[in-house]
């Protein structure tokens, strides 16, 4: 396990490099707020790392991130204080001093929010988060799944225009923030799905932001031919909560179309083989990379986790930058334990994305 | 008939056609003020050729003297940069992102300013008076002429740039200012981080297109003059002045677009083989294939389009191991003439083994008749390895496709390839980059996120390419003959379905 107890700015590229790889595609690009994180921590100093065995009981727990379209902020810029003051406004409406702060999904770019945010509020951040990849909606993350109420919750915007939200079901939820974000210049950042340190130590993906700085340090570390990763990689996942990794396929992209379905970036990839023999590689794409298939053979599913790596470089690409002629290889990595209990398997297995098939975990492929 | 020249880190090319055909070339290091070296290259070409100067009705140059700038930090030049886009990105400025060094070599004075827009033509905030007059004060006060300006979702609507802009010219008459929506893409810092060390050349711009044309008037040749752009376009010598940033690595481009020439090859695999690296690269309807990564210049992120080039460590310099069995990546390099055991030296290199095997015959060939027959033949199914590898790689999808050899490493290449359709070893291949230069187009690009729900996609795409087309014009392209050779749409996820990013490039011939 890792001794990691503070986050400095020595650790912020390395994190967002795991990051992409846990995200299998999605998630966004998290280059900009990995910039706005440095600033917070250069501003305000280290961000202690809470392991979530040692959170009290009582101590209440804020989630925060950014929802809405990660393209936009290529544009739209955050604010450095734009994540403290959306936890402030929090505070204020709930009435109670927030503890500690946990990310949504350590996949892309809210793996870094809630350090920025943690640092400029001077609080905590848990050492975990609420998918231990990426997924592309709300209602996938362990918190609800582990029975955590997505709201009150608080969206803030680029100029500090505030909504408040109060849902029956976090699918409910998932609809309105979208909505509110779209009104909003396409990205906002939300507190939700607060909770007790009780709460948390059921729900939370355990160890996922010290995890995902030691594989985005692998992956800087070993930079190079994607083959020559995969002995250090199952070393890595292999002594973590995710198990099995294994390198599925190598070769180049020569089909990838995706198209917006209900905002999401629906489509396939096709790998074929650097040698041209055997069955080429199908992805199916919805935001992240969630089913891979040769033939009829099924090779990887979500919620196990699907990455494509440039084959010369090891780094991990995301679906918007996936394109024809890349030259990739393809790893497959078990999901955490708390994604093979049926209440989970309820909403992130392959058929609750529309493949018609049953998940099987990696190990047993 | 036409002048191509490239100058390079190493070398200057220069070769005149006439048509399709090379009537002279030359080659030589390139000289310490990059300019004597264009002039005795302009010399030596226009001798060996034997034409009088009116015949040339135009030269084109390809230079990496404003990519070296950048990278090794000099001939910049103070200037400020200017961001509209408050409230949002408080506590990111421009150039947070970049190497300490660079950011001391320009010594950047930086303004943030209130303004901008939404992706959905919503303004992030209005324009302030007050920031501006401000803004128009700390210049004066630092005598500061040039200056760079970026605004929010401006590829879309450049307003807050230009009405900046306009301002600032209005009280420094003489200002020299770049706008972020002439780099086009959507990004906001990689657009502006384009605008800034544009910017920071644009002195130096002015100082190396008048030596260009005083070393081409000095000369008599009185036509016009065009610098190659990354994309393997031209711009006018006149527009370089205001776009020097666009000539970011020209070089590859130009090497690609010279073997298509040489050949008439549209679709081929490009091996380009120098002294340290062979640089693979794939020609797609005559143009390179372009990269999707992040381009990074002298470590600042850009969204500049580069070509699609994968770098081996096989030149004609490379290090070869005693077996046989493994070769570079470190090389010789230029130090090949006196380190080559060929050439006197103790360091086996690539070049020796061809020589050993009798291909061919530089230097003195009884120096290695002590390699063994062995390290000969695994050296050489080594590089033939090495090579169809990643060729391999390179291939789109499965196809048989011809390979372009280029650059003078080529003759490693001896007993052709496996992963080659056809080999193709063109007369004039150590010069293709300047002949690369000699047959460049004219080319406009322009991007916008739409919503093919408010706009149908057909006026979409009129609109964006209408967008493309004047850039292509004002850049000097003969309307008549503008074509979209590019259309990309990206579709935009968790936004409204139709969401799209539109980009289209266009080109042209030079008009006149």
């Amino acid at each position: 396990m890792s001794t990691l107890t503070s986050i400095g700015l020595e650790h912020l590229d390395d994190l967002a490099l795991g990051s992409v790889f846990l995200a299998t595609g999605g998630g966004g690009d998290p280059h900009v707020p990995k910039l706005i994180t440095r600033e917070a921590i250069k501003t305000y100093g280290n961000v202690s790392l809470l392991s979530p065995q040692d959170v009290a009981d009582d101590a209440f727990i804020v989630p925060i991130g950014s929802v809405g379209a990660p393209t936009v902020s290529l544009e739209l810029l955050p604010s450095l204080n734009e994540a403290a003051k959306t936890l402030e406004a929090f505070e204020a409406y709930v009435g109670k001093k927030i503890d500690a702060v946990a990310s949504f999904e350590i996949g892309g770019g809210n793996s870094l929010i809630p350090i920025c945010a943690a640092a400029a509020k001077g609080l905590p951040v848990i050492d975990g988060d609420g998918m231990g990849r990426a997924l592309p909606e709300a209602q996938m993350m362990s918190y609800p799944i582990a029975g955590v109420r997505p709201t009150p919750a608080l969206a803030f915007d680029y100029a500090g225009n505030q909504a408040i939200f109060k849902t029956a079901s976090t699918e409910v939820y998932e609809r309105h923030i979208r909505a509110f974000s779209m009104a909003a210049g396409g990205i906002v950042t939300t507190a939700e799905h607060a909770m007790t340190g009780k709460q948390l130590k059921e729900a939370v993906i355990p160890g996922t932001v010290s995890f995902s700085i030691a594989l985005g340090r692998l992956l800087r570390e070993q930079r190079g031919q994607a083959d020559m990763l995969l002995a250090p990689l199952q070393q890595l996942f292999g002594a973590s909560i995710y198990g099995e990794c294994r390198l599925i396929y190598t070769g180049k992209v020569i089909d990838k179309t995706t198209r917006i379905i209900g905002g999401y970036d629906i489509g396939e990839a096709t790998i074929e083989a650097f040698s041209g023999e055997g069955n080429n590689l199908h992805i199916n794409i919805k935001n992240e990379y969630l089913l891979a298939r040769q033939g009829e053979r099924v090779r990887a599913s979500v919620p196990d986790l699907i990455t494509i790596v440039d084959y010369e470089s090891g780094e991990p690409i995301n679906a918007e930058r996936l394109r024809y002629g890349h030259r990739v290889a393809v790893f497959a990595t078990g999901c955490p334990a708390f994604y093979h209990t049926a209440a989970a398997l309820k909403v992130v297995a392959p058929r609750c994305f529309g493949f018609d098939i049953n998940y099987v975990p990696l190990e047993d492929l | 008939m036409r002048i191509g020249i490239d100058v390079g880190g190493t070398h200057t090319d220069a070769v005149i056609l006439d048509g399709d055909t090379v009537i002279a070339s030359t080659k030589s290091l390139t000289s310490a003020d990059v300019i004597s070296g264009v002039e005795s290259a302009l010399d030596t070409v226009i001798k060996e050729a034997a034409v009088s100067q009116d015949k040339i009705k135009t030269v084109m140059i390809g230079t990496t003297q404003f990519t070296n700038a950048i990278v090794e930090r000099r001939e910049l030049s103070p200037m400020a940069a200017v961001r509209i886009g408050l409230p949002s990105g408080k506590g990111m400025p421009p150039m947070v992102d970049w190497p300490q060094d660079m950011v001391e070599a320009i010594g950047a004075q930086v303004h943030m300013l209130h303004g901008g827009y939404l992706y959905d033509g919503f303004p992030v905030a209005d324009l302030r008076d007050d920031e501006i007059d401000a803004l128009i004060k700390n210049l004066l006060t630092h005598k500061i002429k040039n200056v760079a300006i970026a605004s929010a979702f401006s590829p879309m609507n450049a307003q807050p740039e230009i009405i900046v802009s306009e301002r600032i010219k209005k009280a420094i008459p003489d200002a020299r200012i770049t706008l972020s929506h002439n780099f086009g893409r959507l990004g906001l810092m990689e657009r502006e981080n384009a605008a800034i060390m544009n910017t920071t050349l644009l002195p130096f711009a002015d100082r190396v297109v008048t030596s260009f044309l005083g070393a081409l008037k000095s000369r008599g040749l009185n036509c016009p003059a065009y610098i190659s752009q990354n994309d393997g376009t031209l711009m006018s010598s006149e527009f370089v002045r205001d776009y020097p940033a666009l000539t970011f690595a020209s070089g590859p481009t130009n090497s690609l677009r010279g073997a298509f020439k040489l050949t008439g090859l549209e679709d081929a695999i490009v091996v380009d083989i120098g002294g340290t690296t062979s640089d693979i690269g794939v020609l797609q309807g005559g143009f390179p294939r372009e990269s999707n990564v992040v381009v990074n210049i002298g470590g600042i992120r850009t969204n500049f389009r580069m070509p699609d080039i994968m770098a081996i460590g096989l030149g004609g310099g490379s290090i070869v191991s005693e077996d046989g069995m493994s070769i570079g990546p470190q090389s010789v390099g230029h130090r090949l003439v006196t380190e080559g055991v060929v050439f006197g030296g103790q360091t086996l290199t690539t070049t020796d083994i061809i020589v050993a095997a009798g291909d061919e015959t530089i230097g003195n060939k009884s120096r290695v008749s002590s390699v063994s027959k062995q390290t000969v033949a695994n050296a050489k199914a080594t590089m033939r390895r090495m090579l169809d590898q990643n060729i391999e790689m390179m291939k789109p999808g499965g196809k048989d496709i011809p390979v372009i050899l280029v650059g003078g490493g080529a003759v490693l290449v001896t007993d052709g390839l496996a992963a080659a359709s056809k080999l193709y070893r063109p007369e004039n291949a150590g010069v293709a980059n300047a002949i690369g230069a000699a047959i460049a187009q004219v080319g406009g690009e322009a991007e916008r996120m739409i919503s093919y729900r408010s706009i149908s996609r057909e006026d979409a795409l009129k609109k964006v390419t209408q967008a493309a087309t004047d850039k292509a014009v004002s850049a000097g392209a003969d309307i008549s003959t503008i074509r979209a050779v590019d259309i990309e749409e990206t579709a935009i996820p968790y936004m409204d379905e139709g969401a799209t990013r539109l980009r289209v490039k266009v080109i042209g011939e030079l008009a006149g």
